[in-house]
């Protein structure tokens, strides 16, 4: 299999996305009003508690919440779910019949739904945030936030990948699912910088991929040049790649297709 | 040749510790497929017929034995062997239902390594002889089953195949869906070459399709034949169908049923181990007011039905 291929599997998701929109507004509408709740939240937490929150200002945080949700909102909501029935259905076996990757094309695929998402998610983030509290803290570290927004989406559907696998095994993905769902929310910054958290737990939060799906792209939105936290999330791409790669072929192994 | 498989197995695990069960879907199957052959390979629900396919197509791997399909090892070199095989399967799409069959073939060819003049030329040759050119632009789910399944098969045949495995490919179809797509597989066949394994429960696919037919049953080949073979030396009994000048009364007898009877029809079901044929049309002649009479054979589905009810051989 050739780049080419997943180029056209990724093009063709994202052209999909342009010409049925719907669900792209509907997802436009709900990444505005979660930035201007929680932002607001932030902002209220942050005058309550003499202008700061761990470190952060009202502004600042209201910049790594627009950041966070960009790199999560975008994705399809129910990914393990879908991947995981499909293959406790066996549905997947229609794709092994393609000289292609099935792991591949469909990460392809989906980061390519999720782009048109991504892109129009940067640009209501940014205008709402100048908006409401000003220009972004630090214009070198919000230089690098599109590219590390692209890597968190990158990063969190590979995951998901490597996770709805085990159904190959387990047969029902959905409790994989909901740990991951929480996982991504609390211990990946989605929801509050990992430095609000105990400081073990943030110790602990820092050393595991989902940091890498929310934190990393918010952490530079918030004002922190750290251009190291792009090379930790091209780590945990390949790390996650290569377990999604080794899961599915010998999870296709075990595939039981059984009938027509 | 173009497939050659030994003694392949595949047992089914079910279940969990004590109330786990293994369930034999084929069972030590062995066949050769020559290229250019129109196989039909049938057999009951639950006989092992697509599980063989999907370990040829290389889905699934067996529990023992050996296959060979174009020289490759299926489930060892499955990318490789989808490049030379087209699949298709009458209850699984292979293309994306949001798209147009153009856009899903866009994709297949890209992960052919299809270049664009290439790739124009093939679509341009299948979609004349599918007559299927206006379809292509139209997206998957506002298509019917018969046009839908016409745009599956140029799907399976962009790269150009050199063996087509169709697992029930007629399923749902109408009449006259289904006949344009057997007639579809026999042009391919003598015009390409192409190799067609064909598995289907409509006996018509298998008369109008297959020149060859291998019945599988509880996961074992039961019969390997030419259709016209099996027709001819597996048939115990001949239709005689009379037309009478006027009422009359039929005296049955041990091998001859009667399976209508009315004032100007006799049908009759004679077995002919028991009866020679041509004794019982003499009397028929003979002592029954006769005005017209045909012999006929018993359609293939009642032949297939009495290969699936035999004891395996």
């Amino acid at each position: 299999m050739t780049f080419r291929a997943l180029r056209v599997a990724a093009l063709t998701a994202a052209q999909r996305v342009v010409f049925a929109p719907s669900a792209f507004i509907v997802s436009m509408g709900i990444y505005g009003g979660v930035v201007a709740i929680l932002g607001s939240l932030w902002r209220t937490a942050a005058s309550a508690n003499h202008g700061f929150v761990a470190g952060y200002t009202g502004a600042a945080l209201t910049w790594y919440i627009a950041a966070s949700e960009a790199a999560t909102i975008p994705l399809n909501t129910r990914l393990i779910e879908m991947l995981g029935d499909d293959i406790a259905s066996g549905a997947v076996a229609a794709e092994m019949l393609r000289p292609a990757s099935v792991v591949a094309v469909r990460i392809a695929s989906e980061i390519g739904r999720t782009l048109p998402h991504l892109a129009l998610c940067l640009v209501a983030g940014t205008g709402l945030c100048w908006w409401t509290v000003g220009a972004p803290p630090n214009l070198a570290s919000a230089a690098l936030v599109p590219l590390s927004v692209a890597l968190a989406i990158t990063c969190n559907v590979v995951a998901q990948h490597a996770f709805a696998a085990v159904s190959f095994w387990i047969r029902d993905a959905r409790s994989t699912w909901f740990i991951y769902q929480k996982f991504v929310f609390v211990i990946g910054g989605m929801l509050l910088p990992l430095e609000v958290l105990p400081h073990a737990m943030t110790t602990v939060a820092k050393l595991l991929p989902f940091m890498a799906m929310a934190y990393a792209p918010a952490r530079l939105a918030s004002g922190h040049f750290e251009p190291w936290l792009l090379l930790v999330q091209v780590g945990w791409i390949t790390a996650l790649a290569c377990v999604a790669a080794v899961v599915f072929r010998s999870g296709e192994r075990r595939l039981q297709v059984v009938g027509g | 040749m173009s497939i050659a498989v030994d003694a392949l197995h595949r047992v089914f695990e079910s279940g969990r510790r004590r109330a786990r069960r293994t369930i034999t879907a084929v069972d030590h199957i062995s066949l050769r497929v020559e290229p250019g052959e129109r196989l039909a390979y049938i057999g009951p629900n639950g006989a092992g017929k697509s599980t063989s396919i999907k370990m040829l197509t290389g889905i699934l791997h067996p529990t023992s034995g050996t296959a060979s399909v174009l020289g490759l090892t299926p489930w060892a070199q499955r990318r490789e062997l989808t490049r030379r095989i087209g699949t298709l399967f009458g209850q699984r799409s292979q293309l994306w239902f949001e798209l147009t069959p153009m856009q899903s073939y866009k994709m297949l060819a890209a992960m052919h390594d299809l270049d664009g003049d290439a790739f124009r030329r093939r679509i341009g040759e299948l979609g004349g002889l599918l007559e299927a050119d206006e379809l292509f632009s139209q997206p998957v789910r506002s298509l019917s089953l018969g046009q839908r399944m016409r745009c599956e098969l140029a799907a399976c045949l962009l790269h150009d195949p050199a063996i087509l495995f169709l697992d029930e490919p007629t399923i749902g179809l109408d009449l006259l869906a289904k006949q344009r797509f057997r007639e579809l597989l026999v042009r391919l066949n003598e015009e390409r070459g192409t190799t067609v394994f064909l598995t289907s429960h409509d006996v018509a696919d298998i008369e109008y399709v297959a020149r060859r037919v291998v019945v599988i049953n509880h996961g074992s080949v039961i019969y390997d034949d030419d259709v016209e073979v099996m027709r001819r030396t597996l048939l115990s009994t001949k239709l005689i169908d009379v037309s009478l000048g006027h009422e009359v009364e039929f005296a049955a007898r041990p091998g001859v049923v009667v399976t209508e009877h009315t004032p100007s029809v006799l049908k009759l079901a004679v077995d002919t181990r028991a009866h020679a044929v041509r004794d019982i049309v003499d009397g028929l002649l003979t002592d029954y007011p006769v005005t017209d009479l045909s012999i006929v054979d018993p359609p293939l589905e009642q032949v297939i039905s009495e290969i699936y009810e035999a004891p395996a051989r």
